[in-house]
């Protein structure tokens, strides 16, 4: 299977500060893949990086074959690309939106648009300025749909949105992914939303990456809980990945077995009462893996 | 696909545009109006002493209108595409950044250019219902620099707009600024004639430091 993205050694500096030294990575075609990362990680400036808003220090990015920061139209047609905020032309309506799009893409699906449009029940003649933080997402997420593109590059999509637009997005990506060889790279901060969504998953800490396919992730990747009669001050090693504490309940995220980790914890001098698995949702394995701050 | 870009471009300036043009042509009543008083109130010979010996350019006050007007229709083109960097939507649309660009401030200068054409046509129409046809392409001519300050002023804000770096920022108004003030600093008819084909050809080089003020916009990042 080809790659629709592929990160070569990237390394990226800010004013001095290095965002990320010698990244790599790949996304597959027919993948729906998740970059997930806290914030001021470079979640954003990565993507603006694959579309070739911001050129690396050094590395390089393939997106559809070609160098990221000088795509070609032809690829760029083939790329739907939603930016952080949900940009549009806010001084447009949605007809005029319509208009504007379809003559600039060939294979544009005005029945899409409109089908996306038509749910929000607004007049077509409504412009885009005047609408809510979801309407706006919801031409955005229009415009992208009717492009049919074959990769879909969302940044934080779920930004200011309720959950009922999260849920319209999530619907309409499935949609997507399964008409199948349609690629899907996406940031949110909503973790729990990627997790219905994402087959694999890249997290973003301190400028190092770790891909994982979901699957893989929260079958091997666990969360125990135990009381604790005291402050439970746990260091971060081999076996304890993270940990979290609210009164006597600490939640603890590993990789190993229980066994291991109750004799890990014995030897580390403290108590683990009732100590048993847990369920994960994958917004509790980010936490576990990358920490809370 | 040049359509859409015609129809983004033009519903960004609509109303600015119609504001430019009651301005503009409003400007132009004013000078007829202005003449026509002179006349009525002073001798016909002291009209003619005024504007052929003392230079008295009688449409004096339609000099910064052309630049106002460059620098408005720049700013409404150009302002929503800085906004929240919403200039990305463009530069991911399939089409080359360059000729996409070179639509957009063709659009924009044939506007601003077709608004001086009309102003240009309403002086000398003017000058000629009351002076001889030399005195009104003289008028036009004296007129020509404050065109070509509009059309500066229309380059240098889209520069200034698009730039990302702030020291570059104030370096293209500083050089904007000054060429600009140039064109403010003679007296009387016709005084920059001699000068302004070498003008004109300077806005060649302001017309390509716009493009790469573009080139810097898309690598700018977030």
């Amino acid at each position: 299977m080809k790659n629709v993205i592929e990160v070569h050694n990237l390394c990226h500096r800010y004013n001095g500060r290095s965002i990320y030294e010698n990244l790599n990575f790949s996304v597959p075609e027919g993948s729906v893949c998740g970059l997930l990362g806290k914030n001021g990680q470079g979640k954003t400036t990565l993507v603006n990086i694959l579309m070739g808003f911001l050129k690396p220090t050094s590395g390089t990015c393939l997106v559809l074959g070609e160098n990221s920061h000088n795509l070609s139209p032809a690829v760029r047609h083939r790329v739907g690309l939603l930016h952080e905020g949900h940009l549009a032309y806010e001084f447009m309506t949605i007809t005029q939106t319509e208009k504007f799009f379809r003559g600039c893409y060939p294979g544009w699906k005005s029945e899409v648009f409109f089908h996306l449009m038509d749910k929000m029940g607004l007049p077509h003649n409504h412009r885009v300025g005047n609408m809510s933080c979801g309407q706006r997402s919801q031409v955005v997420l229009g415009v992208i749909m009717a492009q049919s593109p074959d990769l879909l590059i969302l940044d934080d999509y779920s930004m200011g949105l309720d959950a009922g637009y999260r849920r319209l997005f999530l619907d309409v990506l499935h949609d997507f992914a399964a008409q199948g060889n349609k690629t899907i790279f996406v940031t949110s901060h909503i973790v729990q939303d990627l997790e219905q969504l994402v087959d694999t998953i890249i997290f973003l800490d301190k400028g190092e990456i770790m891909q994982v396919g979901l699957d893989q992730f929260m079958r091997t990747f666990r969360k125990y809980v135990f009381q604790c009669e005291r402050d439970a001050s746990l260091p971060k090693d081999e076996v304890i990945r993270g940990f979290e504490q609210r009164g006597r309940q600490v939640a603890l995220y590993s990789y190993e077995d229980m066994e291991a980790v109750d004799r890990h914890l014995a030897s580390l001098g403290i108590q683990a009462h009732q100590l048993c698995r847990a369920p994960m949702s994958l917004e509790d394995g980010f936490i576990g893996l990358m920490g809370k701050y | 696909m040049w359509r859409s870009i015609l129809l983004k471009e033009w519903l960004k300036i609509r109303w600015f545009l119609a504001a430019a043009l009651i301005v503009n042509l409003g400007f132009s009543i004013k000078i007829f109006l202005d003449i026509r008083s002179i006349l009525s109130a002073e001798h016909a010979q002291m009209v003619w002493y005024q504007a052929v010996h003392l230079h008295t350019v009688f449409h004096h006050d339609m000099r910064y209108v052309p630049l106002l007007t460059g620098l408005t229709l720049a700013a409404a083109q150009f302002f929503p595409e800085i906004l929240g960097r919403r200039m990305r939507i463009a530069l991911h649309l399939p089409m080359a950044r360059d000729g996409m660009m070179f639509f957009c401030l063709a659009f924009g200068l044939g506007v601003v250019g077709a608004i001086f054409l009309v102003d240009a046509l309403f002086i000398h129409l003017t000058m000629r219902a009351y002076f001889p046809f030399e005195v009104a392409v003289s008028a036009v001519m004296t007129a020509l620099p404050w065109f070509l300050a509009g059309v500066w002023g229309y380059l240098g804000a889209v520069a200034v707009l698009l730039e990302t770096a702030w020291p570059r920022r104030v370096f293209f108004f500083l050089v904007f600024s000054v060429l600009i003030a140039m064109l403010y600093s003679g007296v009387g008819y016709g005084w920059l004639t001699p000068a302004l084909p070498w003008l004109g050809a300077l806005l060649l080089p302001a017309f390509l430091c716009v493009f790469e003020s573009a080139r810097r916009f898309q690598r700018g990042g977030a």
